[in-house]
C-alpha cells in the first residue's frame, strides 16, 4: 500500500491533514487503520488535529496532548474472497494522543476509533468499525544526541492494539446486492460464495472473514535533516486473533518521507 | 546673495522634516535568548526561520542540547524583543531570560532604553548621569 499524506499548519495549536492511501496490487487486507494518521483501506481522508494541552517545562522538553477528529470517503473498492466488495460509507474518525518529548527520550500513547456510517438508500453493508490504541517510547543514545544542524535521530519501540469489528453485506437470493455496484464483481465472488457462505438468501448477513483483534509490537526509527524527516519501522505480531478464515499477520512494515515547508534559512 | 539665501530656508526646513519623520532606530546588537520546549532538529529549523525572517537579523544560531538561542543583528536595525518573543510563542515555544547586547541610555525613570525602540530595562549598571548613549550587556527575564 502507498500513502500519501499532506499535513498543513494553520496555528501553533491547529493542523489539517489529509492522507489518501490506496493498494499498488490486489487482494485480501487488513481492514483496520494503517496507522493512526492514515486509514487502512483506499480512503481520502481529512483530519484536524487540535493541541489543546501544551506545556514547555524545560530546556528540550515539552508535554502535549492533542485531539484529533475527521471523516473519510471511500476511493477504491476492495475485493473480498467471500463475497463481492463492499458498498463502504464514508467514516468518521476520532483519536487522541498525548505525551514527553524530551532530548534523551519521548513516550506518547494514543487512542482512537474509526466508525463506519450507515446508509440511508436501503444499502445494509457496513464496513467494520475499529479501535485502536498506542504506545511509543523513544530513545535518543548519547552518541546520537549532536545537536542542530547534524542529523538528529531517535530510536522507538512502538506497540499498538486493534480491535477490528464485523463488517456486514446485503444479500439478495443469488447473491448478488443490487443498485450499488456489486453486479460487476459477483461473477469472481461466486465460486467462493458457493463453498463458504450458505446458500443464498434476502437480508443481511455478517461476513464472519472480517476483523479480528491483534497486537503489534516492534522497533521504529525516525530521521530529521533539514526539511526532511525519513521514518520506518517494522511490527512483529505478539496477539494476533482474525475473525473466521482470515490469514493471520505476522510482520507489519512501513517507511515514510516527509518534507517540512518551514521557510528559507539565510 | 539674497536669492540664494532664501532658497536655503525652505531646503533646510524641508531636510528637518525628513529626518524626524524617519523612524529612529533600535540598537540591539546581540542576544542570547533561552527557549524551552527545542527538543528536535526540525524545531531548531523553523524556530531559526521564523526568527530569520526578522527585521535586523543577522545572524542566527540554535543550540537545542542548551536551548540558547543566538542572534546577532545589524546596525541601525529596527529590532524589538517583542516582537521576537511572540515569534518563539507562536512557534509552540516559551523564551525564556535573554543576555542582551545593546546600545542605549537611561531615561528618567532610571531605565536603560534601547536607542528607538521604546522597550527599557531595569539593569544593574544605574543611571549614567549625562544620559549619554552606551553599549550595555545585561540580562532580562
Amino acid at each position: 500500500m502507498f500513502g500519501p499524506r499532506v499535513v498543513y499548519g494553520v496555528r501553533p495549536n491547529l493542523q489539517l491533514s489529509f492522507a489518501s492511501p490506496f493498494h499498488v496490487t490486489h487482494g485480501e487486507h487488513p481492514t483496520g487503520r494503517f496507522t493512526a494518521m492514515m486509514p487502512g483501506v483506499p480512503e481520502a481522508e481529512v483530519l484536524a488535529g487540535w493541541r489543546f494541552y501544551h506545556a514547555t517545562p524545560g530546556i528540550g522538553t515539552r508535554n502535549e496532548a492533542t485531539l484529533y477528529f475527521g471523516g473519510s470517503a471511500t476511493t477504491q473498492k476492495l475485493p473480498r474472497s467471500d463475497s463481492p466488495p463492499l458498498k463502504r460509507e464514508p467514516a468518521v474518525y476520532a483519536a487522541l494522543a498525548a505525551g514527553r518529548v524530551a532530548r534523551s527520550y519521548d513516550i506518547w500513547a494514543g487512542v482512537g476509533y474509526q466508525r463506519y456510517g450507515e446508509w440511508e438508500t436501503g444499502i445494509s453493508d457496513h464496513q467494520s468499525n475499529t479501535l485502536l490504541s498506542s504506545l511509543a517510547v523513544g530513545w535518543r543514545p548519547p552518541f546520537l544526541n549532536k545537536g542542530y544542524p547534524k542529523p538528529d535521530l531517535r530510536l522507538f519501540w512502538e506497540t499498538t492494539g486493534e480491535e477490528v469489528g464485523l463488517a456486514r453485506l446485503q444479500r439478495t437470493p443469488g447473491g448478488i446486492t443490487p443498485g450499488h455496484g456489486h453486479d460487476a464483481q459477483s461473477a469472481v465472488a461466486r465460486p467462493f460464495l458457493s463453498t463458504i457462505i450458505p446458500p443464498p438468501f434476502s437480508g443481511t448477513s455478517i461476513l464472519r472473514n472480517s476483523g479480528g483483534t491483534a497486537v503489534f509490537s516492534g522497533p521504529s526509527l525516525l530521521c530529521t535533516y533539514k526539511n526532511f524527516a525519513f521514518q520506518g519501522g517494522i511490527l512483529f505480531s505478539l496477539f494476533d486473533q482474525p475473525n473466521g478464515y482470515q490469514p493471520r499477520e505476522n510482520v507489519r512494515a512501513a517507511l515514510g518521507f516527509s518534507y517540512y515547508i518551514l521557510g528559507r534559512r539565510k | 546673495m539674497n536669492l540664494r539665501f532664501s532658497l536655503r530656508i525652505p531646503i533646510l526646513v524641508l531636510t528637518g522634516f525628513l529626518m524626524a519623520a524617519e523612524p529612529l532606530h533600535a540598537e540591539y546588537l546581540k542576544i542570547q535568548l533561552r527557549v524551552y520546549g527545542l527538543d528536535c532538529g526540525l524545531c531548531a529549523r523553523g524556530v531559526a526561520a521564523s526568527v530569520e525572517r526578522l527585521d535586523g537579523v543577522k545572524t542566527v544560531d540554535v543550540n537545542i542540547k542548551t536551548g540558547l538561542l543566538e542572534i546577532e543583528l545589524a546596525p541601525g536595525n529596527t529590532f524589538k524583543m517583542a516582537r521576537l518573543r511572540k515569534v518563539i510563542r507562536e512557534n509552540g515555544f516559551r523564551s525564556m531570560e535573554a543576555t542582551v547586547t545593546a546600545i542605549g541610555a537611561f531615561n528618567a525613570s532610571a531605565k536603560f532604553e534601547v536607542t528607538g525602540s521604546g522597550e527599557a530595562y531595569d539593569v544593574a549598571q544605574g543611571p549614567d548621569k549625562d544620559r549619554a548613549p552606551v553599549q550595555l550587556t545585561f540580562k532580562i527575564q
